[in-house]
């Protein structure tokens, strides 16, 4: 086998390793993230919306 | 039994009905306010609740129950509105930041702080609020 078979070799056999990914279940339920991605003019849109649903919903809100 | 008195049975138990109903729509309606009285939960921007500090377990647990009956009316509007649960939750901040937040209640803006409204000063808004 030359160089570069070799070379070739290490990294097919490398790959599958680099592709594993540990996934475990999160702890809690609901994750809460301030850091949210959102568009503000949907938001101001969505006032009005908001107020009933507050007031449809008393304890939860 | 008298049809008079099938009545008054009747009319017992329907009593009976409105009164309980009332008492547990008293229970109910009043927990999210509860929570942020006590001082142990405020308001966070992104329109859930959470715990200011080191809550027991029962105030975390009624946290997580309000945030997944709220998680479920997002969700909802979300998808009348053609919003993301996100957009709708954000939005929903903004209203409770502004008139649900009480004086010396709990609010936390996305810089992760958590703040103590003073008196009755105003609350800040979340800047996507607009």
């Amino acid at each position: 086998m030359g160089r570069i078979g070799k070379v070739t070799a290490a990294a097919a056999a490398l790959l599958p390793m680099g592709g594993c990914v540990e996934v475990t279940a999160p702890e809690r339920p609901i994750e809460i993230n301030l850091n949210i991605n959102i568009r503000q003019e949907v938001v101001v849109r969505l006032q009005e919306d908001v107020r009933e649903l507050i007031q449809q919903n008393p304890g939860v809100f | 039994m008298s049809r008079r008195m099938k009545l008054m049975v009747a009319a017992g138990l329907g009593l009976a009905m409105v009164a309980g109903g009332t008492a547990y729509a008293f229970v109910v309606q009043d927990a999210a306010a509860e929570l942020r009285a006590s001082g142990a939960v405020g308001e966070q921007a992104d329109g859930y609740m959470g715990v200011v500090g080191s809550a027991s377990a029962d105030v975390r647990a009624q946290v997580d129950q309000i945030n997944i009956q709220r998680r479920a009316r997002y969700t909802e509007l979300a998808s009348q509105r053609g919003a993301t649960i996100e957009e709708v939750a954000a939005a929903t901040a903004c209203q409770l930041f502004a008139t649900r937040v009480g004086p010396g209640q709990y609010y936390r803006l996305p810089d992760g702080v958590w703040r103590r409204r003073n008196g009755s000063e105003p609350v800040p808004r979340p800047g996507h609020c607009g």
